[in-house]
């Protein structure tokens, strides 16, 4: 049945070249764990984005409850998370994997870091990696303030001086972010929610699809 | 495209009619010394590290529920805020006179900007044929030298964090149920009773909760005008009729 | 350079290149100038508002003083209470400071600090402050406390614009 899916799509759109490219390429030896324990070093990457689909998956169904106004957002956090089956899970998921993410991304940078990995002709491929790293740590930020709680208004107002300390434009960059040229409030959050779910994902997803076609195009690094 | 002599395709499509590529994987002994094929055999690693991670995973949810403290509340100015755990050692870093101060640029802009600037470009800094880390001591160095830096500061900022008062100022409490246009409302607004006790009342990181004190009207009338603990004494200013009436207002306030 | 040289290919790919930019620009200036907005609407200038603080009580020792008024944040109005810090000068000058750290925005406290009991203090990076609002050199604040402006009324204290030190 599966097979004849496959040959009638494959019959008109040729995706056979495709499917074989990804499935049959080399793994060498020194990248697989089952020959190196040691190369368990090389998991980090996947891990890091096994999360990040799981942020991904985690953030889409939350945002089923959650609303961004200053009225209803804790309120509506704290009903996700205390009335709502799984809602603990859900957004536990979304609130450990933030800091997970952060964790293996930083070990997965480590390990290219020092296995030099990063050389002719890889260089571009890191500077993407450190983009998306960028905008994890972006995201991180935007994330922090949804929930609408004490700790999230109050280290988002210490971010925003930071912003503010900025020399020539700081305060009109503050004002951008934050919606109002002094108050934390209403318009913040919505543009925080808006970076947050919107802007901040869509440069993921442009920066993580470089990421993989250049390893897919050049290959991992080879053994030290 | 392919284009030629007695090309067939498929209706009127770009997709070659004849000749398709069989979609059979390579032999296995097409793979030379221990390599393998991506899929399956690599991938079935990858995704039992996958899976061993996610229980783990799973199992720190459901043992620790995401923290959510108390509804932002804008007139607590006595709560001390706290990063992320991963912004701490930035945060940590503008406590130090040479980064805060008239050199504030420096610990919150220079700083950080060349650490993050020389990671992004590492590619063209470190750029000799080199890979082993001891054939590179330079830039091995640099990255042990900030990454010690970013562990002393995280520890010296968890370290000199009042964690203990930090969960008491955020803690969820249980509030009461009141008029906010009631008489002994407004005179708690009018004492400035509010900014520390928190426009709910339900307290905050510089004063108690008023909901279910169980104090009764003649001790909280004392403690509005002699103070008590932490509490200044004078705080009220009014007159003593407007005093009884505070006081009957906070000792009947109770959770709902 | 003369007409010439202009290919027909290089022709085309010019006029494309101008075509997407128009594209480009018709689509995002109006949602840059929509995002932007709050940069260039100008802050409105916010009247003198009264507080509960009766002149005459206030001392040479700093007060806090609460005050209320209606914060207007896009579509949602609320009634916000701030506060100040308000004492008389020795020669009968009323100076009210604004509690916001100049260095994060955390809120400082008279006396916060024991070891300083005549100065202010900010918990979150021990910044100081001295009763006239400077800051202490060697903390991490930069600028002095900001200043509102103030106005007696029937012995009632009002408080005005919250400005920088040196500009009310």
């Amino acid at each position: 049945m599966l097979t004849k899916i496959y040959d009638w799509v494959d019959e008109r759109l040729d995706i056979t070249p495709l499917w074989r490219d990804i499935a049959d390429h080399e793994v060498p030896e020194h990248v697989n764990p089952a020959h190196h324990f040691s190369a368990f070093v090389y998991c980090f990457g996947g891990l890091t984005f096994f999360i990040t689909v799981i942020q991904i998956l985690s953030g889409m169904f939350l945002t089923m409850y959650y609303v961004p106004d200053i009225k209803n957002a804790w309120e509506s956090v704290y009903y996700l998370q205390n009335e709502v089956a799984f809602g603990q899970i859900v957004r536990g998921m979304h609130h450990w994997g933030a800091s997970l993410v952060i964790v293996m991304m930083f070990l997965h940078t480590l390990r290219v870091f020092f296995q030099g990995a990063y050389k002719k002709p890889r260089e571009l491929n890191w500077i993407v990696g450190v983009l998306i790293f960028f905008i994890m740590l972006a995201l991180g930020l935007t994330g922090y303030l949804l929930p609408w709680d004490m700790k999230a208004l109050f280290a988002t107002k210490v971010t925003l001086t930071i912003v503010d300390s900025v020399p020539l434009i700081g305060p009109a960059m503050k004002t951008l972010i934050a919606g109002d040229a002094t108050i934390v409030g209403a318009q913040t959050l919505t543009r925080f929610f808006a970076i947050h779910v919107f802007f901040l994902p869509a440069a993921l997803f442009a920066l993580l699809a470089a990421h993989f076609l250049m390893i897919r195009k050049q290959g991992i690094s080879g053994p030290l | 495209m392919h284009r030629g002599k007695g090309m067939k395709f498929v209706g009127d499509s770009r997709i070659p009619a004849t000749g398709r590529k069989p979609n059979i994987p390579k032999d296995y002994s097409e793979y030379p010394g221990k390599t393998e094929a991506f899929w399956p055999n690599f991938l079935l690693k990858e995704w039992m590290v996958g899976a061993v991670f996610l229980v783990g995973y799973l199992c720190l949810t459901v043992a620790h529920p995401s923290p959510l403290e108390r509804i932002a509340d804008p007139t607590d100015t006595a709560y001390i805020p706290l990063p992320d755990w991963y912004f701490l050692f930035l945060y940590q870093l503008l406590k130090y006179t040479y980064a805060s101060g008239p050199y504030n640029i420096i610990g919150a802009l220079v700083i950080p900007g060349l650490a993050f600037g020389a990671l992004l470009l590492a590619p063209f800094i470190d750029r000799g044929p080199e890979r082993r880390p001891a054939k590179r001591p330079f830039a091995v160095g640099f990255m042990l030298l900030a990454l010690s830096g970013i562990v002393y500061l995280t520890w010296q900022s968890a370290a000199h964090h009042d964690w203990e008062a930090s969960k008491k100022q955020g803690a969820i409490i249980e509030g009461a149920e009141f008029d906010k246009e009631s008489e002994g409302y407004q005179l708690l607004d009018a004492n400035g009773c509010i900014s520390c006790h928190g426009a709910e009342l339900t307290g905050g990181a510089a004063a108690p909760s008023l909901v279910d004190t169980g104090l009764t009207p003649e001790e909280i009338a004392n403690i509005a005008v002699k103070g008590r603990g932490g509490m200044p004494a004078g705080m009220f200013k009014g007159s003593d009729e407007e005093l009884e009436k505070l006081a009957e207002f906070v000792s009947s306030l109770t959770a709902k | 350079m003369s007409k010439r040289n202009v290919s027909r290919r290089q022709f085309l790919n010019y006029t494309l290149t101008g075509v997407g930019g128009f594209m480009a620009a018709g689509m995002l200036m109006p949602m840059v100038r929509f995002a932007v907005d709050p940069v260039l609407a100008g802050g409105s200038e916010s009247d003198f508002v009264a507080t509960k603080q009766k002149i005459k009580d206030l001392s040479t020792e700093p007060t806090r003083v609460d005050f209320s008024f209606t914060q207007v944040d896009g579509w949602y109005e609320s009634e916000v209470t701030n506060t100040a810090w308000v004492y008389k000068t020795k020669d009968g000058k009323i100076v009210a400071l604004s509690p916001i750290c100049k260095h994060l925005g955390c809120t400082v406290d008279w006396g916060g600090d024991k070891e300083h009991p005549e100065q202010f203090f900010c918990p979150c990076h021990y910044g100081r402050y001295t009763k006239d609002g400077m800051n202490v050199k060697g903390t991490p604040p930069i600028s002095p406390l900001d200043v509102f402006t103030t106005k007696e009324k029937d012995g009632i204290l009002y408080l005005g614009q919250r400005k920088p030190h040196g500009e009310a």
